[in-house]
Parts: structure tokens; sequence; C-alpha cells
């Protein structure tokens, strides 16, 4: 197979809130089975925004099922905040996600019988802790949403719905946000309005956030960009405009 | 996390059902035995000894003779705190067409009743009664046939006295003895002096126990009636498990997606099924609230309906006991966490990356826990259904029929979900053949929602399983009563009864037939059940007569008597090792007893010579007498019906009607007919109705979920009319895989009441399944089923608006 410039190496220990190891994935069973990771190593730092993109298929959304404790990896390393996936039962993962790690994704973000402040309160109320009303509505109005804390998810329009999952996430202070393909169903205003939130999540907040997208766009918000194709790291850049972050993922999947 | 509309159908189906099971205890409980009437005033009562039956709960009590009694009554009398001790003796007397008054006692009986003489004077001498009508003539009907008397007084109840010379001659033996008791006396210590004096040879009753004097025809009513409430308790309440089970195995399917979120953002599996459990907890605890309020509202009103039908003596009133309404509040709660266990269960399950995909398409419809499930439960409905055709005692057949039915339906429906695809390809394959949407549509919407579609048809499985039981049950039982007796005995009509209990003397004999007199006889303190028969005219009328040794005709001889062959491997059983000794070498069968001492209605005791051994099946008792034996003995036997061959016609006045074998044997006992048909109204009622909401809430929390897959439609190119119409081809597919299921379980346990009721009656008897009742229930399910899946597409949030 083809080779990149190198897969990310691993940065200062200390600066890295998620570290994968050598991840390995297959999807399905013999004897068809497909390799989805294809040994991926990466690194991301605190207070960092990373875009990991690449076509459909090449295992990016595998990687942040993986990266998010949502799937055990065939072989290989996931390191949250210094813990080691690896040892953990399912309630400790679950643990895990519920105090450690924030999800916003592109459709059925909230529980529908709940209204939005109820949602954002979630994570803390499975930990059996009674949210501060005045942080709920606090996060609320960071993301534009002051006024909505009463209206169930079905009255919220798809963009307010993603906001309210960033808002949940801002109040449970993860140490990490992952974000899939959030702006695939959102118009360009909207998707502006969630991006912008995202980067201040990282900017204000000094949160770490991972967004999963294929759209350029989306990934020019971030610091740097990760290109994913047929399981393996195949380009790694800084953060940059839209255009050459298109130009190089076309030109990573010619060569591949 | 709770929204009504989804927990609607359990929470009708929790309430429902406690409904019906506070009613029916509050029923039960109020349904007391009590002190006849007639002993009000007899503070102690002395009954003659019980025999001994391991199978009726109601066993008869051996008589004591005239003088016996008078001896016991005499030494009884003689207790300090005894006024009088009064031989109770109890007959068959009706005055001509009065059917409220039955049984005449004599008169110094009416010393311990209520009753008081208002006008007139007691009767002295044969041809007087009392009654509570004015002094005059009056035709009475006595075992021997009609005949005048006269009325000399007039008493405040419908009771019937007669001189107590012509008492002791129409009832020599006496069952009880009634201790009046001097004023100021103490029940209790006159109760344990009696006790001393009676020993081992009889009963004292005292206070409420008294209620063990008790008819036992009212006995055995009431202990029918139980039988019928707890039976629709029971029902009620698996019903009720059942639907929940349904219900929230619907709802947490759909739901996977967000369960899964939830997951996603942290919630432990243990937290997610606590939830489920919580929301039914609330259900179920809303469910027991509203339905103890109603069963508790309910059952006076019921009770009333009981009265007035005749069913339950006018002393019957349902009062507030604390056992039923407490039961009710905990059942409802229980049900409900019984019935979620498995869906809160599954509901941990499900893994957070759902909430990533489209969780639209079951995975594995049936894994191999269920297999084991339902493959348990239908092997448990056919071996009961096994069980009951071999069973010999009535009630253990009906108990395991209902088990069996249970058990049936539940593997029906634990299992639905291998059958659904199959199934709706087959139901679906004439329309899929025609070109159009709907077929595949419908056909593609079962196959890949396999376990949605068996939760949604469970209701109609239980509904339609229980109709077709029910219903079923009664009408073969009906054949095979009819079939049984038809089978027997050569004739083609009967004279049976006309509002007298049994028919007399007189009415036999105005007729030529062949007449059987049943009565009570004891061998030793067992109860047997002796026919009187005219011997020849009896065995030239019987088709399947088979006799092993001796000859009936023989019976006409004095002290006589002819037992059949199960009984005479029963008296041989019980004989004494010894006797054997001489014959070791016999081989295998040892002579039939020769005599037998038996104790008659009289109380009187004799030995009998024991002069044939009949096969079994042939009469429905133990032993045959000749009929002026019984008549010798047993002055108020009465006879049930007379069979005859050819047309006959009875003379007015004796109480008497003809009509054919078949519709004889269709009426059997009128009260226990009544019963019988209040049990099946019952039964279908609880479980058709019930069946029925929740067919109509199942269906309409499926369809208010299938919205946005409805817009799509829409969106594609489909009108609205075409959409409902695919719906309502949904709806029905479901309701005829319920249907099916339901009738396929029911089948199999109506199977083994059939083969049982055959080898009971001696002959093959059809299964007869009543088309008209099933179809009826399914029509009900179908309107519900249909209207409920159309009902979302009318309401205005889920309009489809046709651009």
């Amino acid at each position: 197979m083809c080779h990149g410039p190198g897969p990310g190496t691993v940065l200062g220990m200390t600066d890295s809130i998620v570290e994968l190891r050598d991840l390995r994935a297959v999807h399905g069973a013999e004897p068809r089975q497909v390799t989805a990771l294809a040994g991926v190593s990466a690194s991301f730092r605190r207070a960092t925004f990373t875009a990991v993109m690449g076509p459909s298929g090449s295992g990016k959304s595998t990687l942040l099922h993986c990266a998010a404790g949502l799937d055990r990896p065939a072989a290989g390393q996931v390191i949250i905040d210094g813990t080691d996936l690896g040892g953990l039962d399912e309630e400790a993962r679950t643990r895990l996600r519920r105090d450690r790690v924030g999800f916003v994704f592109q459709a059925y973000n909230l529980v529908s019988s709940l209204t939005a402040a109820q949602n954002v309160g979630l994570p803390l109320r499975l930990a059996g802790r009674r949210p501060d009303p005045a942080a709920v509505a606090g996060a609320l109005d960071a993301v534009g949403l002051a006024g909505r804390a009463g209206h169930r998810p079905s009255e919220l329009s798809g963009g307010e719905q993603q906001r309210v999952a960033v808002a949940r996430a801002l109040l449970s202070r993860p140490a990490v946000v992952f974000a899939d393909e959030p702006t695939g169903a959102l118009d360009t205003a909207a998707s502006r309005q969630v991006l912008d939130l995202l980067r201040a999540l990282v900017d204000q907040h000094e949160r770490t956030v991972v967004l999963v997208t294929h759209d350029p766009v989306a990934a020019a918000h971030a610091d740097r960009v990760l290109i994913l194709n047929d399981g393996r790291i195949v380009d790694d850049l800084a953060g940059t405009t839209a255009e050459r972050i298109a130009a190089r993922t076309a030109l990573a999947e010619e060569r591949c | 996390m709770l929204t009504v509309r989804r927990l609607l159908g359990a929470f009708v189906a929790v309430a429902l059902g406690v409904t019906v099971v506070a009613c029916s205890s509050l029923l039960l409980a109020a349904g007391r035995p009590a002190v006849p009437d007639r002993l009000a005033r007899a503070a102690v009562v002395v009954q003659s000894p019980t025999a001994r039956v391991l199978a009726d709960p109601f066993p008869p009590t051996v008589p004591w003779s005239t003088t016996a009694s008078q001896d016991l009554a005499a030494r009884l009398d003689a207790l300090p705190g005894v006024a009088a001790a009064v031989a109770d003796r109890m007959f068959y007397a009706q005055p001509a067409g009065d059917d409220r008054i039955t049984e005449g006692h004599g008169w110094s009986s009416a010393g311990m009743s209520r009753a008081r003489l208002v006008t007139g004077r007691p009767p002295q001498g044969p041809g007087e009664v009392v009654l509570d009508r004015p002094p005059g003539p009056v035709t009475l009907l006595t075992a021997g046939g009609p005949a005048s008397y006269t009325v000399t007084g007039t008493i405040d109840r419908p009771e019937l006295y007669l001189a107590d010379p012509v008492a002791t001659r129409l009832a020599p033996g006496v069952h009880a003895i009634g201790l009046l008791l001097e004023p100021g006396a103490d029940p209790e210590r006159v109760a344990d002096a009696a006790r001393t004096v009676v020993g081992p040879g009889g009963q004292v009753h005292t206070g409420d126990a008294r209620a063990a004097l008790e008819p036992r025809a009212d006995a055995r009513t009431r202990w029918i009636g139980m039988q019928i409430l707890t039976g629709t308790a029971v029902l009620a309440a698996f019903a009720t498990v059942f639907v929940v089970a349904a219900t929230f195995a619907l709802v947490v399917a759909q739901r996977r997606r967000e369960l899964a979120l939830l997951r996603t953002v942290g919630a432990q599996p243990r937290q997610v099924s606590r939830m489920v459990r919580r929301e039914a907890l609330i259900v179920g605890v809303a469910g027991s609230l509203v339905g103890t309020a109603l069963g508790t509202g309910l059952a006076p009103l019921l009770g009333g309906v009981l009265v007035s039908s005749g069913m339950e003596p006018a002393s019957y009133a349902v009062r507030f006991t604390a056992w039923p309404i407490v039961a009710a509040l905990l059942l409802g709660p229980v049900v409900a966490v019984l019935g979620v266990s498995v869906s809160a269960w599954r509901a941990a399950r499900v893994p957070p990356q759902e909430a990533l995909r489209d969780a639209a398409v079951e995975q594995r419809p049936m894994g191999r826990p269920r297999w084991i499930a339902g493959g348990l439960l239908v092997a448990t409905g056919v071996l009961g259904a096994v069980g009951v055709a071999i069973a010999d005692d009535a009630q253990q057949g009906g108990n395991l029929t209902l088990l069996s039915a249970m058990a049936l339906v539940a593997g029906a429906a634990v299992l639905a979900p291998a059958v659904v695809p199959a199934v709706a390809r087959l139901l679906t394959w004439p329309a899929a053949r025609l070109p159009g949407a709907t077929a595949v549509l419908v056909r593609q919407g079962m196959r890949t929602a396999p376990r949605r579609t068996a939760a949604t048809a469970a209701p109609v499985l239980l509904t339609v399983a229980f109709a077709v039981l029910v219903s079923g049950l009664v009408q073969t039982t009906t054949e095979a009563d009819a079939a049984g007796s038809g089978a027997a005995v050569q004739a083609d009509r009967v004279v049976a009864p006309d509002g007298t209990p049994g028919l007399t003397d007189a009415a036999v004999s105005a007729v030529s037939g062949v007449a059987v007199l049943p009565t009570t006889v004891f061998a030793g303190d067992r109860p047997l059940i002796a026919l009187g028969v005219d011997p020849e005219p009896w065995v030239a009328a019987q088709r399947r007569l088979r006799v092993r040794s001796g000859s009936v005709p023989s019976l006409r001889g004095p002290g006589t008597v002819a037992i059949t062959e199960s009984y005479a491997a029963a008296v041989r059983a019980a004989a004494p090792p010894a006797a054997a000794s001489g014959s070791s070498g016999s081989g295998s069968s040892s002579p039939a007893p020769e005599t037998l001492e038996l104790t008659f209605a009289d109380g009187s005791r004799s030995t009998l010579r024991v002069v044939a051994v009949i096969a079994d099946g042939v009469v429905a008792a133990d032993l045959l007498l000749s009929r002026d034996t019984v008549r010798r003995h047993d002055p108020s036997a009465l006879t049930s019906a007379v069979y005859v061959d050819g047309p006959v016609t009875v003379p007015a006045g004796t109480g008497a009607r003809v009509l054919s074998v078949r519709a004889y044997a269709a009426e059997a006992d009128a009260a226990e007919d009544r019963l019988i048909w209040l049990f099946t109204l019952l039964l279908i009622g609880v479980s058709a109705g019930y069946g029925a909401i929740a067919v109509a809430t199942t269906l309409l929390m499926a369809a208010t979920s299938r919205g946005p897959d409805l817009r799509v439609l829409h969106r594609t190119g489909a009108t609205i009319g075409r959409v409902r119409r695919a719906l309502a081809a949904e709806a029905a597919v479901v309701v005829a895989i319920g249907a099916l299921l339901g009738g396929a379980a029911a089948t199999v346990a109506l199977l083994g009441v059939r083969a049982g009721l055959s080898e009971q009656a001696g002959t093959s008897v059809p299964l007869v399944v009543p088309w008209p009742v099933v179809g009826a229930v399914v029509g009900l399910c179908l309107l519900l089923a249909v209207g409920a899946a159309l009902l979302p597409t009318f309401t205005a949030r889920q309009r489809i608006r046709p651009s």
C-alpha cells in the first residue's frame, strides 16, 4: 500500500488528551471481513481542534468509535486523559464516556422526550448529581439558545439541536469532544454557527475537539487535519484554508 | 422519559386486569357459606358422620336410622342447658306448580326455624300440611306421586311441614339433630358436652360452623361460582402480564436509538434497565389505583346481578374486606414489573454504537434464549393437553386445560417472530402478483421487523386463542354429553321432570320405559351411588351391556345387588391378604366378593348377596339394585329420567314432560348449565374485551411511530389513499397472523380436551369450533386494528398533506 509522509508522531506525553497507538479494526465476520483500520497511531493535544478527513470507507467513523470508547479495536491501544481503555470493563467505559467525553452527532443528538435544558444536564444526572440551573442556562446562552431552555427537540431545528449538544458538552466539561459530521445536514449559516461554537470550545474553554468530516470548509476551522484512506493516516497538515485541504484530500485519494 | 401515549396500552391493560381481579376477589370474599335459615334457632346442631371421599369437596353424611337417632336425641336432651333435641327429617315434597319449595320437614323441625305460625294449627295426621298460604286444599307431590292435602296452618316463610309421623315415614334416615337451648345457656359448653355424648358417631357444630349443614347443592353452586371467579381472575392476571410484556417489547424496540444515545452519553446498562423498570412501575401503580377503584365500584353491582339471577341467596352482600383490595393494589406493580423484566434486560443490552447507525432493521429476531423459552412453553402446553386427555377428575382436567392454553399462547407469542416473515409472505402472495406497491411494502415491512410485528400481533393472538378455547370447550363438552348418553340406551325420547327436581313414581309408572332410581348408599363410611332398576326391561334396553359373571335379572330376588368390575376390584384390594392365601396358585382373578354390607338412606344396615358383576362404562354408578329395594329404603328418592322408545304421552299434573334424547342431554342440569354459560360469557367477555382494547392501543402506538416512514412514502409519490391502503393491509395481515397463531394454540388445547372427553363418553367426540363466535371476535380485532392503524393519518400532527 502507499505511505504518506509518515504517521502522526507521538508528541509530549503530558500534553496528549487522546492517544491512539497502532489501532486495528475490522468489520464483519470471516470470510467477508473488511479492514477498517490498518494500524493508525495519532495523538491529540490538549486545547487543539483536529479534523479527521477521508472518503467514505476510509475508516474515519471507525476511528472515532474506537477513540471515543464506543467500540473495541481488534488491536492497539486507546488512551484518554491518561486512562487506557483496553483495561476497562463496560461499566468503567461508560463512566469514562459520561465524565470525560462529549459527543456531537449529525442527527439524533438529543433525547426526544426531554427539554433542551434537561438534555444539557443529562450526563450530570446520569452521574447522580444535580445540574446547577444557572450553569445550564449559561451553557445554553453560550450557544445562543438562551430562550429555548424549555423546548423539546421536536421544536428545534437541526442546527439548534446540534447547538444544544454543544452546550451539553460545555456543561459536563469533558476532556475531549468528538463530533461526527455535525454539519452534514445543515445549511451554510447553521454550519458556520456550529463550527464557530466548536472553535470557541477550544479557544475559550480549552477543550479538545476531534471533528470527523468530509467537508473541507468545516476542516478549515481546525488546527490540524488528518487525512485517512484505506484505514491508514496518509496525510497530516497544519490548519489551513479549505482550498488547500481539498487539494490535499484529492491528492491523497488519487495516490491510493 | 415518560410519554403517556407510548405507554397507554400497558396502562389500559393493567387497569383492566386489576379491575377484573378486584371485582372477582370481592365477590369471592362475599360468598361465604351461610347457616341455613331452617336451623337458625338451634344454637347447637349435631350432624351425622361424614362419609370419607377423596375427590368430593362436599361429601354426604351417613344417616342415622330412626332408632339410632331416637336414642341419640334422648341422650342429648338429658344434657344440662338443652330444652329440646329435635331430629330433623328432610324429604321431597312440592306443592304442585310451585317451584319455590321442593323439600319438606317434620313439624317438630319448625321449632328450629325462624318461621312462626300466623293462623291455624300445626299438622297432626296424614293429609295435613302447613305452608305459607291460607288454609284450604292443596295438591302435594311427594316421591310416590301427587296427592291431596289440606293446609291446616299458615306460616310466614316459604317452608313446608308435615306431621311428625308422616315425616318419619317419608324420611326414616336422620342427618341432623338440632338442640334448642334453655335461655341463658352457653352454646359452647353445651356443644362440648354434646361432643362427649356423640363421640366419633357424629359432629357437633355451633355458631357459624353450622354452615356445614348447608344443602350440598347450594354448596356446590357456590363452589362452582368460586371456580369461575378464580378462573376469571387468573385469566385476567395472565392476560395483563402478557399485554404488558408485549407493549414494553414494542416500546423498547421503538426506542432503541434513544436508548443507544443514553448509553453513549454515559448511562450504565443498569441505569437504562432501571429506567425502563421504573416506567413500568409507574404504569403499574397508576393502573392499580384506577383498576382497584373501578373494581370496588363494580363489585356491588355484579353482586346484585348474581342475587337477582338466582346464583346466590338473598343474604349475599359484597362487603369491603381488606384482602381483595390490598391484593388488587399490589397486583398492578407486580404484574408490570414481571411483564417488563425481559424488555428491561433487552434495553440494557442495546450497544451505544446503535446511536450512530440506522437501527430500523432488527438484527437476529430470534436469539437462542427465545427459541429455548418458546420451545419449553409449547412443550409444556402440549404436555398439558395430553394430561387433559388422560385426566380422570373433571376439575383437574379443567385446570390443566387452562394451564395448557396459557402455556401455548405464551409459546406462540414468543416464537411468533420466527413465523412472521413466512406467514406474511404467504398471505401477501396473491396480492404480490398484481402490479402495485402495497403488497411489497407490507411484506417488506414485516420481514424487516418481525419482532415489532409479533409484538403487535400478540394481543390478537391472546384474544382469538381464548375465544376459540372457551367457546370450543363448551360446545365440545355439550356434544360429548349428548354423544355419551345417546349411545348407551336404546331410546329416542326421554320423559324428564318439568318444574320438579325429579320424577315421582306416579309419573314413572304412567309410561313404560327404562327408568333409573338413584340413591346413595354407604359401604362403611364410603358413599356409593346405587341405581334402582327394573331388571328385565333395563337389560333389554342396554346397547353395551357386558356381564362378567352372574346375571342381572337375578336382582328380582330380595336382598340382592349387582356391582361393577372396578368396584369389585376396589373391594378385593381392600380385603385382608389372608383370604388369598388359599388361592395363591389359582391364577390372576380371585373370585368377586359374595356379599356386601350396606347402609341405606334410612340408616338401616343389611347384608346383600352379589348376583352379578358388570363391565365398566355401562352405568355411571357403582351398584345396581332392584327398584323395589331402593324405594323401600329411600322413600324420597326421585327418578331423574325415563328413556322411552317410541311415542309417549304423559298425564298432566305429574310434573313431567317429553323431549328427544339429544335435547335432554343438552339440558343436563339446569342450574349448572346456566352457570356454565355465565362462565363462557365471562371468560370470552374478559379476554375478548381485554384483547380488543389491547389491540387498539398497541396498534395505535405502533402506528404513530411510523410517521417518518409515511412521510417518505408520500414524498416518493404515494397518494394518501395508497398510504392508507398499505397501512390497512398491514394491519389486516397482523390480525391474520395473530388469529392463525392464536387459533392454532387453542386448537392444540382443545384436541386434548376432545381426547379426554372421547375416552369418558366411550365414543368419538367431534371437535366443535363455533365459527360464528370466532368470526365475530376476529372481525372485531380487524375493525379495531385497521381503525387504530389509520387513525394517525387523520390527526393533525401526522397529516400527510397531498401536494
